[in-house]
């Protein structure tokens, strides 16, 4: 038994609000998986169907391949780390971790080496008997998860823990979690709408987008051959850049035209059928627009409207006669762009992604070495 | 006419230092950032600054006048906050008009103002809108508007972006950017966020535990810490420290540690024998093959970051580096030992109190 867990087309609504809409999802026994999406994308809600927290409305939750329809919350066995955990103000840190197992029933003896080893794996040993209010906020979002790991189990649901903690200390949790799973070899469903946590710590990542998961894979795969527009158009920071186009047959094959340039289209499949032309979304990611050189294709000119600075990396916001381009140089150069220049832009069409309109599906992308 | 100078400057609640015998000055038509993380003391200090707060020891003067006593309607200072002070109900115009209503501004003096602050901020067309019918982005702009149409001498913002959408603060920051460089002002800005500092400040405070650690250009702060705080504070993720050893001799010393195939010399004498040698994750060179002076490695996780790169977390002896790499060949991609090198113009020394050592370095 691989999968330990599974939705099977499964629907939720509030009133006439569809949250999620046939969610198809296998989880392996220790997978890393991260539900990715956007806030109120309907991952907590997803989390809490698993949970017993929410019924669905249609279709059925598998947990170790049994059918979770009739199990009650208390029976399913998952450790939970919610998103808004609120730690008990008069209970000091052990006694807080400690809470689920004698939710349990279990008895004191047992219970004291399991919160002990929770809090060596998230190192915070020190402040067992200290109370909530004298912790910091990273502290206690560390106690947040050993509560939520001390039920020994082999399935652990979090949902966004990091939010909203500063980006210092997530760079330093994303780790510890990565090696805290790891650790225990349980299976992590995670949630979260940064896409840069999300692919720190995946082994496979769902896009959850727009009611139902678009794509799921190996990180790496889909962010760089995304098979769903959604995948493009989210996974990724900054995002990718959305264009509208139209497909045509030529004579030299199918091309693609947009407002700004025109590329040959290597097909996937047999794709929609080209009656005239269809208009598609072209899709390019920031870092795939460079500057143009002397050898890759005219280029287009482009007007600089703000160059943000990250350190390592600069975002550059462009304007091309009313279309907004994002471009990310990832080294900085000093002195190389500044608000108000113009400059010439160009990218290689293989890095360009050709998605059908409705369904969001990729049809194909821009063929080898044509420049635009 | 008018710096901002602090001198001696502190503020304690009960036990809790915020701000620490901080001794500093804002220059005029430049925009200084206080950066640094939460709790550091920067808000405690520019509250100070607007007279919302009282320091506990020490003095602020406003170019020779001396302001630390005097309540803040008396210290001419615009303030633009988190969340934008700007009254629904009422027009854009009226809105700008209030402050200059209190201050008693006669009619056209006023209309003057409010028709150059429209301008400089690109209002012009919503000056009779109501303020329920802007964006989060125009309303933010009406509470700068407010805030710099009686001419303050200086104008604070206290992380006025917080309550802005992702989106549109790329707008925001593209406002600020153009006002900024018209205004003569002290423009002093906190911002726990490192792009915003970067991307707008003429100069950047760093501040760490109610003190101001270094103040520079955006980018050498970003390339030359002056102290490991700095390095690991700024960049995402921030500066690898690895821990090496130090000698000296007839006035050089030589660094040695796993990192580095044959040791570093330095041009400086008397070093501590611990020291710690900083490069940024981006700044590292890995290869799947040997190459001149790389050593070995193993890559224990590597994950899609920023614009596509590859963050790499890699290993060698115990102590674990990141590395960033953009477009990555696939046999890196593919490979679980990687050679790695430091490049020694990349390289920042921090001595055994973690302050940097300003001493050039050769492989």
């Amino acid at each position: 038994m691989d999968t330990v867990v599974e939705f099977k087309g499964v629907s939720k609504a509030y009133g006439k609000s569809q949250v999620l809409e046939d969610i198809r999802l296998s989880v392996k026994r220790d997978d890393f998986m991260v539900i990715y999406g956007l806030p109120s994308s309907g991952k907590t809600v997803l989390l809490r169907l698993l949970m017993g927290l929410e019924e669905p409305d249609d279709g059925d939750i598998f947990l170790r391949g049994e059918n979770v329809r009739h199990m009650p919350p208390k029976l399913r066995n998952v450790g939970y780390v919610p998103q808004d955990f609120a730690l008990y103000p008069h209970k000091n840190i052990f006694d807080n971790i400690a809470y689920p197992l004698r939710l349990m029933g279990r008895p004191a003896s047992e219970i004291q080496p399991v919160v002990q080893r929770a809090a060596a794996m998230l190192s915070i040993e020190d402040l067992l008997l200290k109370l909530p209010t004298q912790l910091s906020g990273g502290q206690k979002q560390r106690v947040a998860v050993a509560r939520g790991i001390v039920k020994e189990t082999d399935i652990y649901l979090l949902d966004d823990p990091l939010a909203g903690l500063d980006f210092k200390l997530r760079e330093k949790l994303i780790d510890d979690l990565k090696i805290l799973q790891e650790g225990l070899g349980a299976c992590f469903l995670y949630t979260t709408s940064d896409p840069i946590e999300s692919m720190g710590l995946a082994e496979t990542i769902a896009i959850l987008h727009d009611r139902k998961i678009r794509e799921t894979g190996n990180p790496q795969t889909v962010y760089r051959s995304p098979l769903h527009l959604s995948t493009m158009d989210i996974l990724g920071f900054p995002r990718s850049n959305l264009l509208v186009g139209r497909l045509l047959r030529k004579s030299s094959g199918v091309w693609c035209g947009t407002d700004l340039f025109e590329f040959p289209v290597v097909m996937d499949g047999e794709g929609p059928s080209i009656e005239g032309s269809i208009e598609v979304i072209v899709a390019v990611r920031p870092e795939s627009i460079q500057k143009a050189s002397g050898n890759a294709g005219k280029g287009l000119q482009a007007d600089i409207y703000l160059r943000e600075d990250l350190g390592a990396e600069e975002i550059i916001y462009l304007n091309i006669g009313g279309t907004n381009l994002t471009m990310l140089n990832p080294s900085y150069r000093n002195g190389s762009y500044d608000v108000g220049d113009q400059i010439s832009i160009g990218m290689s069409a293989q890095d360009i992604f050709v998605f059908e309109k409705g369904n969001g599906s990729r049809i194909g992308r821009g063929k080898e070495n044509f420049h635009v | 006419m008018s710096e901002i100078k602090v001198e001696n400057l502190a503020k304690r609640f009960g036990k809790v230092v915020a701000v620490d015998d901080l001794t500093f000055s804002f220059p005029e038509g430049k925009v200084t950032c206080l950066l640094g993380p939460s709790g550091c003391g920067k808000t405690t200090l520019l509250r100070m600054i607007a007279g919302l707060e009282t320091p506990t020891q020490g003095h602020i003067y406003f170019g020779d006048l001396d302001v630390t006593a005097l309540p803040p309607r008396k210290r001419n200072i615009g303030m633009v906050f988190q969340s934008s002070v700007v009254y629904r109900g009422i027009s854009v115009h009226k809105n700008i008009e209030l402050p200059l209503l209190k201050r008693k501004l006669p009619e056209a003096e006023r209309r003057k103002r409010i028709q150059e602050v429209l301008e400089l901020l690109s209002l012009q067309d919503q000056a009779e809108k109501d303020i329920s019918q802007l964006d989060n982005v125009s309303r933010q702009k009406v509470s700068v508007a407010r805030a710099i149409a009686y001419r303050p001498d200086i104008i604070l913002f206290d992380e006025p972006m917080t309550n802005i959408d992702a989106n549109s603060k790329v707008q925001f920051k593209h406002f600020f950017k153009e006002l900024s460089q018209k205004l003569k002002q002290v423009i002093v800005y906190v911002t726990h966020d490192q792009t915003e500092a970067m991307t707008l400040a003429d100069q950047i405070a760093l501040m760490e535990n109610g003190r101001i650690v270094q103040c520079n250009e955006p980018r050498v702060l970003y390339s030359e810490p002056e102290d490991v705080f700095g390095g690991w504070f700024l960049g995402n993720p921030g500066m690898n420290f690895i821990k090496a050893s130090c000698e000296s001799k007839n006035g050089k010393s030589r660094i040695t540690s796993t990192f580095f195939h044959t040791p570093l010399t330095v041009e400086a004498k008397g070093l501590d024998r611990k020291v710690t040698i900083g490069i940024r994750p981006e700044h590292l060179r890995l290869s799947p093959l040997p190459q001149k002076g790389s050593v070995e490695a193993k890559v224990r996780r590597k994950s899609i970051t920023v614009g596509g790169q590859y963050l790499y977390s890699i290993e060698r002896d115990g102590v674990e580096v990141k590395a960033k790499v953009s477009h990555p060949a696939d046999e890196l991609i593919r490979a679980e030992t990687v050679w790695i090198e430091l490049p020694v113009e990349h390289l920042v020394l921090f001595d055994g109190s973690q302050r940097r050592v300003h001493a050039p370095m050769a492989a």
